[in-house]
């Protein structure tokens, strides 16, 4: 039933909207439909103007829409754009068009992005693996400053947003990195004063740098090599070999997993024996005081 | 010989209470701003951080504690050596065999397989449990903490084999040990200086110093004997 009522409405407003369209194509123009519709093609009309694209109107990023009832309203994709939704359609399948134009105005963060191991298996090896700008971003209707703690980018927010896929075991076996990468962060000294908000923790983005990033493997990365200890020295000054060996987000090494498990036996073993002792001693007092009158201290 | 027999006696001079109120003092601050990121993940973890000042304030207050502590277990190594040069000083805290028949004669008491409590001395081995417990934690959680409040600077001492694991045991070191700590004095120091009906609310010697010569008789009648039994009996 829903989907008849929406779809007469929008027929509706088509008939009404569409001898006017050559000229409408502003914002409130298409939220005029798009803020009632369902699904994904529905945009939330607040969220969208308290969003840093807000002041935007809606065919500077859809420069090619499709349909009779859009006639008139599309813009023009230069070749750069096109070429680019192009080749990242497998990964970008609503609306390709639109996720290219981010590199419209996000020119420098495009290139950057394109020479990285994220942009280099989207663009250039046209996978399904890896993020294109909303992956990470979110929506880019509500889009928030980096600030702000809606970001999905946001300093204690990012981790999430890497975890998405840093945390699946698919990603991990077929790309190469640690299986534990994401637990292990977060058990981490690092992990977790950034989950209680200490400002200076470092998040995904701190060591290994966001758009430009590139396979721990890769010479050119932060944590590699040598690179490596320049990266922790930003925080840990004067950072050794020695030192930087604390964190790989690999599994525990055995010594270290035998140790905590013989650490976790001694606690539990200690705990059992002063309840144990604990309890018996207050038995014993209750027993003395009911049937041992005088025979204790008074 | 009755008439030599004070109301009351000294077990714990003026230092040594100071050194306890540090000492808990400390203790209380650390494990309450150290539980916050050990258990980070839990729920009422960022709220409870956010009580003591948020993550930076919390972390100061933890080192801050934490030599402090260390100090006032230094400081105490001193005592000991200053008091042993004056010639104040009797190894009655050190385990010896008699504690292992103790704990034996206490859990049948318990049991009611004997009629009186253990010929306890001066500490017996409950309290020594107690006062070795500290050390344990001085040297396992206060170690580890040094190196995990100074890791640039430690990680010149590590040997080059170590650094696949040192980390990850000094971490959990002083987390797991910290928790054992917190369960240990929650429970069995709790009990035994603040439930216990005879002592509730709190002992009061953590204050005064001070036990009630009774009191002596009664829980430490091998140190009662020692200072004004009849010597002539044994």
């Amino acid at each position: 039933m829903r989907n008849w009522l929406n779809a007469s409405v929008l027929l509706l407003f088509t008939a009404v909207l569409a001898p006017a369209a050559g000229a409408a194509t502003d914002a409130a123009t298409c939220l005029g439909c798009h803020g009632s519709m369902e699904g994904s093609v529905n945009v939330n009309q607040e969220k969208y103007s308290k969003s840093v694209h807000g002041s935007f109107d809606c065919v500077m990023c859809h420069l090619s829409l499709k349909g009779d009832q859009h006639q008139g309203m599309s813009g023009k994709a230069d070749a750069a754009t096109q070429q680019l939704a192009a080749s990242i359609s497998a990964k970008s399948k609503i609306d390709p068009v639109a996720q290219a134009a981010c590199a419209q105005c996000h020119e420098d963060l495009y290139k950057a992005y394109k020479a990285s191991v994220h942009g280099q298996n989207v663009i250039a090896k046209k996978s399904s693996d890896g993020p294109v700008c909303t992956s990470c971003h979110g929506s880019p209707h509500y889009i928030q400053p980096k600030t702000s703690k809606d970001s999905a980018v946001n300093h204690f927010n990012v981790v999430q947003s890497c975890g998405k896929c840093h945390e699946e075991k698919i990603m991990s076996e077929k790309y190469g990195f640690s299986e534990k990468v994401m637990e292990r962060y977060k058990e981490s000294f690092h992990g977790r004063k950034l989950k209680v908000g200490h400002p200076g923790a470092p998040s995904c983005v701190s060591c290994h740098s966001s758009h430009n990033v590139v396979s721990a493997k890769n010479a050119a990365s932060p944590v590699a090599g040598e690179n490596k200890k320049k990266t922790c020295a930003q925080c840990h000054e004067g950072a050794t070999d020695k030192f930087v060996a604390a964190i790989t987000h690999k599994p525990m090494h055995p010594i270290a997993h035998f140790t905590e498990l013989a650490l976790i036996v001694l606690t539990m073993s200690v705990f059992l024996f002063i309840c144990v002792h604990v309890l018996l001693d207050i038995f014993a007092d209750i027993r003395d005081r009911l049937f041992r009158k005088g025979g204790n201290h008074e | 010989m009755n008439k030599t027999i004070p109301t009351e006696i000294e077990r714990f001079d003026l230092s040594a209470r100071i050194q306890h109120v540090i000492m808990f003092t400390t203790f209380l601050l650390l494990s309450f701003t150290g539980w916050g990121l050990k258990y980070a993940y839990q729920d009422p973890a960022s709220a409870w951080i956010e009580f003591w000042g948020g993550a930076k304030s919390a972390g100061i207050i933890h080192r801050v504690a934490g030599i402090t502590m260390l100090l006032d277990f230094i400081y105490h190594q001193f005592y000991l050596i200053n008091r042993a040069r004056k010639g104040n000083f009797r190894l009655s805290l050190v385990p010896m065999p008699k504690d292992v028949v103790d704990a034996f004669h206490n859990f049948m008491y318990f049991f009611g397989l004997r009629k009186e409590k253990p010929y306890f001395g001066k500490f017996n081995y409950m309290q020594k449990f107690d006062y070795w417990a500290v050390y344990w934690g001085m040297f396992i959680i206060g170690a580890s903490g040094f190196f995990l409040a100074f890791p640039v600077t430690v990680s010149y001492i590590f040997p080059a084999w170590t650094i696949q694991w040192i980390w990850d045991v000094m971490f959990a070191m002083h987390s797991d040990e910290a928790l054992l700590a917190i369960v240990f004095i929650l429970i069995f120091h709790f009990y035994n200086e603040h439930l216990r009906p005879e002592v509730f609310p709190m002992n009061w010697m953590w204050l005064t110093g001070k036990m009630s010569i009774d009191q002596l008789k009664h829980h430490h009648p091998a140190e009662y004997d020692r200072l004004y039994g009849d010597k002539n009996k044994k």
